[in-house]
């Protein structure tokens, strides 16, 4: 559950972002680039695995059905 | 073509926080980490802006150590960087606290770190758990209480999603009689 810090965070970031619109979008872009890797990664290992290449085909379905 | 080989460099900013945090956190105590960057390292494509981690309670004296190791390490406390008043003020209040890497506009992600509140969390830092094919170094909380919290606890579109890939993806390991004892306790000691 959300709390108080993290609605300071909200907060401290919004504020970055609002002072500094030249500089926040380079450095935010690093860090969702690197989720986004993370996910990637993660697909090479399971399509490894023995029921993998299955279990990315429904993961894709669940995708297409939640839009 | 130059085969290109994946190695120690293939580590991103988010795996590098994440373990550079966890290797000072477990020179002090055990910890586990829980919630939506669970999900995140097995492949969920959404962005969050915190790491949640739970730790075991420590003593006043030992958290000072560890935040001082913490900011020697480039970490900085948003609530304060005096360790006395984090640990009174924030941490044995069952409060939450969060840190950063230094830098200009301590950007995330952030580390949300606390300690365990009662019996289900000493329960999942007990099944604390690697997972392998997250290729992460990093103690997570079992698949079957992050499913349980975020069906019966969480309950938000993106939980309730998570929990759907996290089914999809140890679909044949799945213990439910488990999932369904710790929503039990979820109703019984959270709700």
């Amino acid at each position: 559950m959300r709390d108080k810090t993290h609605r300071e965070q909200v907060q401290r970031w919004a504020e970055y972002v609002k002072e500094n619109p030249n500089e926040w979008k380079t450095e935010l872009n690093q860090f969702i680039d690197a989720q986004f890797q993370m996910a990637q990664k993660f697909y090479e290992e399971l399509a490894k695995t023995k029921e993998g290449r299955e279990k990315i085909e429904k993961l894709k379905v669940m995708r297409i059905n939640k839009r | 073509m130059k085969k290109i080989t994946r190695g120690v460099t293939d580590k991103n900013i988010l795996d590098i926080f994440a373990e550079d945090f966890c290797r000072i956190i477990e020179k002090y105590t055990n910890y586990f980490i829980c919630s939506g960057f669970v999900s995140i390292a097995h492949g969920r494509s959404r962005a969050t802006e915190d790491i949640d981690m739970i730790i075991e309670k420590i003593p006043k004296e030992t958290f000072t150590m560890m935040h001082k190791d913490l900011v020697k390490n480039n970490f900085i406390c948003m609530q304060s960087d005096n360790p006395e008043k984090i640990y009174s003020d924030y941490l044995i209040q069952g409060n939450s606290i969060r840190y950063v890497r230094k830098s200009k506009g301590m950007f995330p992600p952030e580390m949300e770190l606390k300690f365990v509140k009662d019996s289900l969390d000493e329960e999942q830092m007990q099944e604390r758990r690697t997972f392998p094919l997250t290729k992460l170094n990093l103690y997570f909380s079992s698949i079957e209480s992050n499913i349980a919290f975020k069906e019966e606890y969480l309950q938000s579109d993106k939980d309730m999603e998570d929990a759907k890939h996290l089914r999809i993806i140890y679909e044949e390991s799945l213990d439910e009689n488990k999932i369904n004892k710790i929503k039990e306790k979820i109703r019984r000691l959270r709700l």
